[in-house]
Protein backbone atom coordinates (compact mmCIF):
# COMPACT_ATOMS: atom_id res chain seq x y z
CA UNK A 1 0.00 0.00 0.00
CA UNK A 2 2.91 2.30 0.78
CA UNK A 3 4.25 1.74 -2.70
CA UNK A 4 0.95 2.93 -4.18
CA UNK A 5 0.84 5.95 -1.88
CA UNK A 6 4.41 6.87 -2.75
CA UNK A 7 3.99 6.56 -6.47
CA UNK A 8 0.40 7.57 -7.15
CA UNK A 9 -0.54 11.15 -6.33
CA UNK A 10 -4.26 11.41 -6.84
CA UNK A 11 -4.23 15.15 -7.48
CA UNK A 12 -1.54 14.71 -10.12
CA UNK A 13 -3.51 11.91 -11.75
CA UNK A 14 -6.64 14.05 -11.90
CA UNK A 15 -4.80 17.08 -13.26
CA UNK A 16 -2.96 14.95 -15.85
CA UNK A 17 -6.28 13.45 -16.87
CA UNK A 18 -8.01 16.80 -17.23
CA UNK A 19 -5.04 18.35 -19.05
CA UNK A 20 -4.90 15.52 -21.54
CA UNK A 21 -8.64 15.62 -22.15
CA UNK A 22 -8.57 19.38 -22.74
CA UNK A 23 -5.66 19.14 -25.14
CA UNK A 24 -7.19 16.14 -26.89
CA UNK A 25 -10.48 18.01 -27.36
CA UNK A 26 -8.62 21.05 -28.74
CA UNK A 27 -6.44 18.97 -31.02
CA UNK A 28 -9.40 16.97 -32.27
CA UNK A 29 -11.23 20.15 -33.21
CA UNK A 30 -8.39 22.28 -34.51
CA UNK A 31 -5.79 19.80 -35.74
CA UNK A 32 -6.91 16.23 -36.28
CA UNK A 33 -10.23 16.90 -37.96
CA UNK A 34 -8.87 19.57 -40.35
CA UNK A 35 -5.90 17.37 -41.22
CA UNK A 36 -8.09 14.31 -41.66
CA UNK A 37 -10.54 16.29 -43.78
CA UNK A 38 -7.67 17.56 -45.95
CA UNK A 39 -6.39 14.01 -46.38
CA UNK A 40 -9.93 12.75 -47.07
CA UNK A 41 -10.67 15.50 -49.59
CA UNK A 42 -7.33 14.91 -51.29
CA UNK A 43 -8.01 11.19 -51.42
CA UNK A 44 -11.50 11.82 -52.84
CA UNK A 45 -10.05 14.21 -55.40
CA UNK A 46 -7.44 11.66 -56.39
CA UNK A 47 -10.10 8.99 -56.64
CA UNK A 48 -12.29 11.29 -58.76
CA UNK A 49 -9.35 12.14 -60.97
CA UNK A 50 -8.44 8.48 -61.24
CA UNK A 51 -12.05 7.83 -62.21
CA UNK A 52 -11.85 10.57 -64.82
CA UNK A 53 -8.58 9.16 -66.10
CA UNK A 54 -10.13 5.70 -66.29
CA UNK A 55 -13.11 7.11 -68.16
CA UNK A 56 -10.81 9.04 -70.50
CA UNK A 57 -8.78 5.87 -71.03
CA UNK A 58 -11.95 3.95 -71.86
CA UNK A 59 -13.15 6.65 -74.27
CA UNK A 60 -9.69 6.79 -75.87
CA UNK A 61 -9.75 3.02 -76.22
CA UNK A 62 -13.24 3.20 -77.79
CA UNK A 63 -12.07 5.97 -80.10
CA UNK A 64 -8.99 3.97 -81.03
CA UNK A 65 -11.19 1.00 -81.77
CA UNK A 66 -13.44 3.18 -83.93
CA UNK A 67 -10.47 4.67 -85.73
CA UNK A 68 -8.99 1.26 -86.30
CA UNK A 69 -12.29 0.02 -87.72
CA UNK A 70 -12.48 3.15 -89.82
CA UNK A 71 -8.91 2.68 -91.02
CA UNK A 72 -9.64 -0.95 -91.82
CA UNK A 73 -12.68 0.13 -93.80
CA UNK A 74 -10.66 2.78 -95.63
CA UNK A 75 -7.95 0.25 -96.40
CA UNK A 76 -10.50 -2.21 -97.69
CA UNK A 77 -12.10 0.50 -99.83
CA UNK A 78 -8.69 1.57 -101.12
CA UNK A 79 -7.82 -2.02 -101.90
CA UNK A 80 -11.15 -2.49 -103.73
CA UNK A 81 -10.62 0.74 -105.66
CA UNK A 82 -7.12 -0.32 -106.57
CA UNK A 83 -8.45 -3.64 -107.76
CA UNK A 84 -11.06 -1.78 -109.79
CA UNK A 85 -8.37 0.50 -111.23
CA UNK A 86 -6.21 -2.47 -112.13
CA UNK A 87 -9.17 -4.16 -113.78
CA UNK A 88 -10.02 -0.94 -115.60
CA UNK A 89 -6.40 -0.55 -116.69
CA UNK A 90 -6.31 -4.09 -117.97
CA UNK A 91 -9.57 -3.56 -119.83
CA UNK A 92 -8.24 -0.33 -121.30
CA UNK A 93 -5.02 -2.07 -122.32
CA UNK A 94 -7.01 -4.82 -123.95
CA UNK A 95 -9.16 -2.27 -125.77
CA UNK A 96 -6.11 -0.35 -126.90
CA UNK A 97 -4.45 -3.54 -128.06
CA UNK A 98 -7.58 -4.57 -129.92
CA UNK A 99 -7.92 -1.15 -131.47
CA UNK A 100 -4.26 -1.11 -132.45
CA UNK A 101 -4.58 -4.57 -133.92
CA UNK A 102 -7.64 -3.52 -135.93
CA UNK A 103 -5.92 -0.35 -137.08
CA UNK A 104 -2.82 -2.26 -138.13
CA UNK A 105 -4.98 -4.77 -139.97
CA UNK A 106 -6.80 -1.96 -141.73
CA UNK A 107 -3.62 -0.14 -142.67
CA UNK A 108 -2.07 -3.45 -143.80
CA UNK A 109 -5.05 -4.15 -146.00
CA UNK A 110 -4.95 -0.59 -147.34
CA UNK A 111 -1.24 -0.92 -148.05
CA UNK A 112 -1.82 -4.26 -149.70
CA UNK A 113 -4.63 -2.86 -151.83
CA UNK A 114 -2.50 0.12 -152.93
CA UNK A 115 0.40 -2.26 -153.66
CA UNK A 116 -1.88 -4.45 -155.74
CA UNK A 117 -3.06 -1.39 -157.56
CA UNK A 118 0.51 -0.28 -158.16
CA UNK A 119 1.45 -3.77 -159.43
CA UNK A 120 -1.55 -3.77 -161.70
CA UNK A 121 -0.58 -0.31 -162.97
CA UNK A 122 3.00 -1.42 -163.52
CA UNK A 123 1.82 -4.54 -165.21
CA UNK A 124 -0.34 -2.50 -167.58
CA UNK A 125 2.49 -0.08 -168.28
CA UNK A 126 4.85 -2.96 -168.91
CA UNK A 127 2.42 -4.63 -171.22
CA UNK A 128 2.05 -1.44 -173.13
CA UNK A 129 5.79 -0.95 -173.34
CA UNK A 130 6.34 -4.58 -174.39
CA UNK A 131 3.80 -4.08 -177.09
CA UNK A 132 5.53 -0.89 -178.21
CA UNK A 133 8.91 -2.56 -178.13
CA UNK A 134 7.65 -5.52 -180.02
CA UNK A 135 6.28 -3.24 -182.68
CA UNK A 136 9.54 -1.31 -182.72
CA UNK A 137 11.57 -4.53 -182.94
CA UNK A 138 9.40 -5.72 -185.72
CA UNK A 139 9.73 -2.37 -187.49
CA UNK A 140 13.51 -2.52 -187.23
CA UNK A 141 13.65 -6.08 -188.41
CA UNK A 142 11.54 -5.20 -191.34
CA UNK A 143 13.52 -2.04 -192.17
CA UNK A 144 16.97 -3.53 -191.84
CA UNK A 145 17.85 -6.70 -193.49
CA UNK A 146 20.26 -8.20 -191.26
CA UNK A 147 22.21 -11.42 -191.12
CA UNK A 148 21.44 -14.09 -188.58
CA UNK A 149 24.16 -13.01 -186.15
CA UNK A 150 23.24 -9.34 -186.16
CA UNK A 151 19.56 -10.29 -185.87
CA UNK A 152 20.34 -12.31 -182.81
CA UNK A 153 22.49 -9.51 -181.43
CA UNK A 154 19.77 -6.98 -182.00
CA UNK A 155 17.20 -9.12 -180.38
CA UNK A 156 19.46 -9.59 -177.34
CA UNK A 157 19.94 -5.81 -177.07
CA UNK A 158 16.25 -5.26 -177.14
CA UNK A 159 15.72 -7.91 -174.51
CA UNK A 160 18.47 -6.31 -172.39
CA UNK A 161 16.72 -2.96 -172.58
CA UNK A 162 13.49 -4.63 -171.61
CA UNK A 163 15.04 -6.26 -168.54
CA UNK A 164 16.47 -2.93 -167.47
CA UNK A 165 13.07 -1.32 -167.67
CA UNK A 166 11.45 -4.09 -165.73
CA UNK B 1 45.28 -0.34 -2.56
CA UNK B 2 45.66 -0.12 -6.33
CA UNK B 3 44.01 2.44 -8.63
CA UNK B 4 41.00 0.27 -9.51
CA UNK B 5 40.20 -0.42 -5.87
CA UNK B 6 40.44 3.29 -5.17
CA UNK B 7 38.00 3.96 -8.01
CA UNK B 8 35.56 1.37 -6.71
CA UNK B 9 35.73 2.86 -3.25
CA UNK B 10 35.15 6.32 -4.69
CA UNK B 11 32.20 5.02 -6.66
CA UNK B 12 30.67 3.41 -3.58
CA UNK B 13 31.14 6.60 -1.64
CA UNK B 14 29.64 8.69 -4.42
CA UNK B 15 26.75 6.29 -4.95
CA UNK B 16 25.76 6.23 -1.28
CA UNK B 17 23.94 9.61 -1.27
CA UNK B 18 22.36 8.74 -4.59
CA UNK B 19 20.95 5.51 -3.16
CA UNK B 20 19.44 7.46 -0.33
CA UNK B 21 17.69 9.63 -2.89
CA UNK B 22 14.50 7.88 -3.77
CA UNK B 23 14.15 8.93 -7.42
CA UNK B 24 17.59 8.23 -8.84
CA UNK B 25 17.02 10.40 -11.88
CA UNK B 26 19.17 12.91 -13.69
CA UNK B 27 18.60 16.46 -12.48
CA UNK B 28 16.19 18.61 -14.48
CA UNK B 29 15.83 22.36 -14.54
CA UNK B 30 13.12 22.29 -11.85
CA UNK B 31 15.26 20.29 -9.42
CA UNK B 32 18.11 22.72 -10.11
CA UNK B 33 15.82 25.68 -9.43
CA UNK B 34 14.69 23.96 -6.22
CA UNK B 35 18.33 23.45 -5.33
CA UNK B 36 19.28 27.08 -5.94
CA UNK B 37 16.07 28.71 -4.69
CA UNK B 38 14.85 26.45 -1.91
CA UNK B 39 12.78 29.16 -0.29
CA UNK B 40 10.86 30.26 -3.37
CA UNK B 41 7.20 29.25 -3.19
CA UNK B 42 6.84 29.33 -6.94
CA UNK B 43 9.83 27.02 -7.41
CA UNK B 44 8.51 24.75 -4.70
CA UNK B 45 5.15 24.69 -6.46
CA UNK B 46 6.87 23.79 -9.74
CA UNK B 47 8.90 21.13 -7.98
CA UNK B 48 5.85 19.50 -6.47
CA UNK B 49 4.12 19.45 -9.88
CA UNK B 50 7.23 18.77 -12.01
CA UNK B 51 5.74 15.81 -13.89
CA UNK B 52 2.73 17.89 -14.82
CA UNK B 53 4.97 20.78 -15.93
CA UNK B 54 6.87 18.52 -18.34
CA UNK B 55 3.64 16.91 -19.51
CA UNK B 56 2.17 20.31 -20.22
CA UNK B 57 5.32 21.27 -22.11
CA UNK B 58 4.79 18.26 -24.36
CA UNK B 59 1.07 18.88 -24.69
CA UNK B 60 1.76 22.49 -25.61
CA UNK B 61 4.41 21.46 -28.13
CA UNK B 62 2.10 18.93 -29.79
CA UNK B 63 -0.78 21.40 -29.74
CA UNK B 64 1.15 24.30 -31.25
CA UNK B 65 2.87 22.18 -33.91
CA UNK B 66 -0.24 20.30 -35.00
CA UNK B 67 -2.53 23.33 -35.03
CA UNK B 68 0.05 25.31 -37.02
CA UNK B 69 0.39 22.42 -39.45
CA UNK B 70 -3.39 22.09 -39.78
CA UNK B 71 -3.87 25.81 -40.43
CA UNK B 72 -2.13 25.71 -43.80
CA UNK B 73 -4.56 23.31 -45.52
CA UNK B 74 -2.62 23.28 -48.77
CA UNK B 75 -3.55 20.74 -51.39
CA UNK B 76 0.11 19.94 -51.98
CA UNK B 77 1.45 19.76 -48.42
CA UNK B 78 4.85 21.15 -47.51
CA UNK B 79 6.96 21.41 -44.38
CA UNK B 80 5.12 20.82 -41.10
CA UNK B 81 1.84 19.99 -42.83
CA UNK B 82 3.61 17.36 -44.89
CA UNK B 83 5.21 15.77 -41.81
CA UNK B 84 1.95 15.75 -39.88
CA UNK B 85 0.04 14.30 -42.77
CA UNK B 86 2.71 11.64 -43.21
CA UNK B 87 2.38 10.73 -39.54
CA UNK B 88 -1.42 10.79 -39.71
CA UNK B 89 -1.62 8.67 -42.82
CA UNK B 90 0.71 6.10 -41.27
CA UNK B 91 -1.36 6.09 -38.10
CA UNK B 92 -4.66 5.87 -39.98
CA UNK B 93 -3.32 2.97 -42.06
CA UNK B 94 -2.20 1.19 -38.90
CA UNK B 95 -5.45 1.81 -37.02
CA UNK B 96 -7.74 0.96 -39.93
CA UNK B 97 -5.64 -2.18 -40.53
CA UNK B 98 -6.77 -3.41 -37.12
CA UNK B 99 -10.16 -1.76 -36.65
CA UNK B 100 -11.37 -1.67 -40.25
CA UNK B 101 -12.54 1.43 -42.14
CA UNK B 102 -14.45 2.77 -39.12
CA UNK B 103 -11.23 2.84 -37.15
CA UNK B 104 -10.50 6.28 -38.64
CA UNK B 105 -12.89 7.72 -36.00
CA UNK B 106 -10.45 6.67 -33.29
CA UNK B 107 -7.32 7.91 -35.05
CA UNK B 108 -7.35 11.34 -33.31
CA UNK B 109 -7.47 9.78 -29.84
CA UNK B 110 -4.91 7.09 -30.58
CA UNK B 111 -2.65 9.51 -32.47
CA UNK B 112 -2.68 12.07 -29.67
CA UNK B 113 -2.01 9.37 -27.10
CA UNK B 114 0.85 7.86 -29.11
CA UNK B 115 2.56 11.19 -29.78
CA UNK B 116 2.05 12.33 -26.20
CA UNK B 117 3.60 9.17 -24.75
CA UNK B 118 6.42 9.05 -27.30
CA UNK B 119 7.50 12.64 -26.75
CA UNK B 120 7.17 12.29 -22.98
CA UNK B 121 9.39 9.20 -23.13
CA UNK B 122 11.98 10.98 -25.25
CA UNK B 123 11.90 14.15 -23.20
CA UNK B 124 14.12 12.54 -20.55
CA UNK B 125 16.95 12.31 -23.08
CA UNK B 126 17.22 16.09 -23.35
CA UNK B 127 19.51 17.74 -20.84
CA UNK B 128 17.68 19.32 -17.87
CA UNK B 129 14.43 17.65 -18.87
CA UNK B 130 12.53 14.69 -17.46
CA UNK B 131 10.28 11.95 -18.77
CA UNK B 132 6.92 12.49 -17.08
CA UNK B 133 6.06 8.89 -17.96
CA UNK B 134 8.66 7.75 -15.43
CA UNK B 135 6.03 8.66 -12.83
CA UNK B 136 3.18 6.25 -12.22
CA UNK B 137 0.74 9.14 -11.68
CA UNK B 138 1.21 10.14 -15.31
CA UNK B 139 0.93 6.67 -16.79
CA UNK B 140 -2.07 5.70 -14.69
CA UNK B 141 -3.85 8.86 -15.83
CA UNK B 142 -3.18 7.84 -19.44
CA UNK B 143 -4.27 4.27 -18.78
CA UNK B 144 -7.47 5.45 -17.09
CA UNK B 145 -8.25 7.74 -20.03
CA UNK B 146 -7.73 4.82 -22.42
CA UNK B 147 -9.92 2.54 -20.30
CA UNK B 148 -12.72 5.09 -20.10
CA UNK B 149 -12.44 5.77 -23.84
CA UNK B 150 -12.64 2.05 -24.65
CA UNK B 151 -15.69 1.57 -22.41
CA UNK B 152 -17.31 4.67 -23.87
CA UNK B 153 -16.79 3.23 -27.37
CA UNK B 154 -18.41 0.00 -26.13
CA UNK B 155 -21.47 1.85 -24.80
CA UNK B 156 -21.73 3.97 -27.94
CA UNK B 157 -21.43 1.02 -30.30
CA UNK B 158 -23.65 -1.48 -28.51
CA UNK B 159 -26.01 0.61 -26.38
CA UNK B 160 -26.11 0.68 -22.58
CA UNK B 161 -28.24 -2.47 -22.23
CA UNK B 162 -25.97 -4.65 -24.37
CA UNK B 163 -22.95 -3.19 -22.65
CA UNK B 164 -24.37 -4.15 -19.24
CA UNK B 165 -25.20 -7.59 -20.65
CA UNK B 166 -21.56 -7.89 -21.65
CA UNK B 167 -20.47 -6.98 -18.13
CA UNK B 168 -22.82 -9.70 -16.88
CA UNK B 169 -21.17 -12.16 -19.28
CA UNK B 170 -24.06 -12.28 -21.84
CA UNK B 171 -25.93 -14.78 -19.69
CA UNK B 172 -27.86 -17.59 -21.38
CA UNK B 173 -29.89 -20.08 -19.38
CA UNK B 174 -30.08 -20.69 -15.65
CA UNK B 175 -26.35 -21.30 -15.36
CA UNK B 176 -25.60 -18.02 -17.05
CA UNK B 177 -27.99 -16.16 -14.75
CA UNK B 178 -26.48 -17.82 -11.72
CA UNK B 179 -23.02 -16.73 -12.79
CA UNK B 180 -23.97 -13.08 -13.30
CA UNK B 181 -22.43 -11.78 -10.02
CA UNK B 182 -19.21 -13.66 -10.64
CA UNK B 183 -18.99 -12.49 -14.25
CA UNK B 184 -19.66 -8.90 -13.24
CA UNK B 185 -16.83 -9.05 -10.72
CA UNK B 186 -14.47 -10.70 -13.21
CA UNK B 187 -15.32 -8.32 -16.07
CA UNK B 188 -15.15 -5.22 -13.88
CA UNK B 189 -11.81 -6.37 -12.47
CA UNK B 190 -10.40 -6.98 -15.92
CA UNK B 191 -11.81 -3.91 -17.66
CA UNK B 192 -11.31 -1.38 -14.89
CA UNK B 193 -8.43 -2.78 -12.87
CA UNK B 194 -6.26 -5.21 -14.83
CA UNK B 195 -6.23 -3.22 -18.09
CA UNK B 196 -5.28 0.17 -16.60
CA UNK B 197 -2.83 -1.46 -14.22
CA UNK B 198 -1.07 -3.42 -16.94
CA UNK B 199 -0.99 -0.45 -19.32
CA UNK B 200 0.27 2.00 -16.73
CA UNK B 201 2.71 -0.28 -14.92
CA UNK B 202 4.37 -1.46 -18.13
CA UNK B 203 5.01 2.08 -19.31
CA UNK B 204 5.97 3.44 -15.90
CA UNK B 205 8.33 0.54 -15.13
CA UNK B 206 10.06 0.69 -18.49
CA UNK B 207 10.55 4.44 -18.63
CA UNK B 208 11.59 4.81 -14.99
CA UNK B 209 14.08 1.97 -15.52
CA UNK B 210 15.44 3.75 -18.59
CA UNK B 211 15.84 6.93 -16.53
CA UNK B 212 17.62 5.02 -13.80
CA UNK B 213 19.88 3.43 -16.40
CA UNK B 214 20.82 6.83 -17.81
CA UNK B 215 21.38 8.14 -14.31
CA UNK B 216 23.66 5.22 -13.44
CA UNK B 217 25.72 5.62 -16.59
CA UNK B 218 26.06 9.35 -15.94
CA UNK B 219 27.17 8.53 -12.41
CA UNK B 220 29.74 6.07 -13.72
CA UNK B 221 30.98 8.66 -16.20
CA UNK B 222 31.59 11.10 -13.39
CA UNK B 223 33.31 8.49 -11.24
CA UNK B 224 35.47 6.95 -13.96
CA UNK B 225 36.45 10.10 -15.84
CA UNK B 226 34.29 9.57 -18.92
CA UNK B 227 35.63 6.10 -19.60
CA UNK B 228 32.18 4.50 -20.00
CA UNK B 229 31.02 7.30 -22.27
CA UNK B 230 30.44 4.97 -25.20
CA UNK B 231 28.36 2.72 -22.98
CA UNK B 232 26.20 5.70 -22.17
CA UNK B 233 25.91 6.51 -25.86
CA UNK B 234 24.77 2.94 -26.46
CA UNK B 235 22.31 3.27 -23.56
CA UNK B 236 20.93 6.47 -25.09
CA UNK B 237 20.32 4.71 -28.38
CA UNK B 238 18.61 1.90 -26.52
CA UNK B 239 16.46 4.40 -24.63
CA UNK B 240 15.42 6.07 -27.90
CA UNK B 241 14.45 2.69 -29.32
CA UNK B 242 12.69 1.31 -26.24
CA UNK B 243 10.83 4.58 -25.67
CA UNK B 244 9.42 4.27 -29.16
CA UNK B 245 8.58 0.62 -28.60
CA UNK B 246 6.76 1.41 -25.34
CA UNK B 247 4.72 4.16 -26.99
CA UNK B 248 3.92 1.81 -29.85
CA UNK B 249 2.93 -0.99 -27.47
CA UNK B 250 0.57 1.41 -25.70
CA UNK B 251 -0.92 2.40 -29.05
CA UNK B 252 -1.21 -1.20 -30.20
CA UNK B 253 -2.87 -2.38 -26.99
CA UNK B 254 -5.28 0.56 -26.96
CA UNK B 255 -6.21 -0.23 -30.58
CA UNK B 256 -6.69 -3.89 -29.74
CA UNK B 257 -8.92 -3.05 -26.76
CA UNK B 258 -11.04 -0.83 -29.01
CA UNK B 259 -11.09 -3.58 -31.64
CA UNK B 260 -12.29 -6.13 -29.07
CA UNK B 261 -15.12 -3.95 -27.89
CA UNK B 262 -16.31 -2.84 -31.33
CA UNK B 263 -19.06 -4.80 -33.13
CA UNK B 264 -17.80 -7.18 -35.77
CA UNK B 265 -19.02 -7.82 -39.28
CA UNK B 266 -20.71 -11.15 -38.53
CA UNK B 267 -22.82 -9.45 -35.87
CA UNK B 268 -24.26 -6.96 -38.33
CA UNK B 269 -27.44 -7.62 -40.27
CA UNK B 270 -31.18 -7.43 -39.73
CA UNK B 271 -31.92 -7.06 -36.04
CA UNK B 272 -28.26 -7.07 -35.16
CA UNK B 273 -28.66 -3.86 -33.19
CA UNK B 274 -30.67 -5.77 -30.59
CA UNK B 275 -28.43 -8.78 -30.51
CA UNK B 276 -24.99 -7.23 -30.50
CA UNK B 277 -22.61 -8.86 -28.10
CA UNK B 278 -19.27 -7.52 -27.04
CA UNK B 279 -16.35 -9.53 -28.30
CA UNK B 280 -14.11 -10.64 -25.47
CA UNK B 281 -15.68 -14.08 -25.77
CA UNK B 282 -13.35 -15.62 -23.25
CA UNK B 283 -15.19 -13.63 -20.60
CA UNK B 284 -18.72 -14.51 -21.63
CA UNK B 285 -20.85 -17.45 -20.64
CA UNK B 286 -22.87 -19.04 -23.41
Amino acid sequence: MEFFQENIHLAEVVVQLVAFLIVFALLKKFAWQPLLSIIRSRRERFEDEWGEIEKAKQSVAALEKDYRAHLQKIEEEARAKMQEAVQEGRRLARDIQEKARLESQTSFEKAKASLDLEIEKARLTMRREIAELSIRVAEKILKEKMDADSQEKKALEILGELEKKL
Amino acid sequence: MNVTEQHIAAAMQAAAPAQEHATEELPNFITLLEHFFPKSHFVHFLFSWENLVFSLLILGFIGVCSIRAARKKEFIPRGAQNRWELFMEGLVDFVTGILGPRGIEHAPFLGTMFLYILLQNWLGLLPLMKSPTSAWSTTIALALITTVYVQWVGIKEHGLLNYLKHLAGNPVGIMGLALIPLMIVINLSIEFLAVPLSLSLRLFANISSEDKLLYKFAELNVMYHWLPFFFQLFANILVILFSFIQAFVFLLLSTVYISLIMPHDHEEGPGAAHEKTIRPDHLTTN
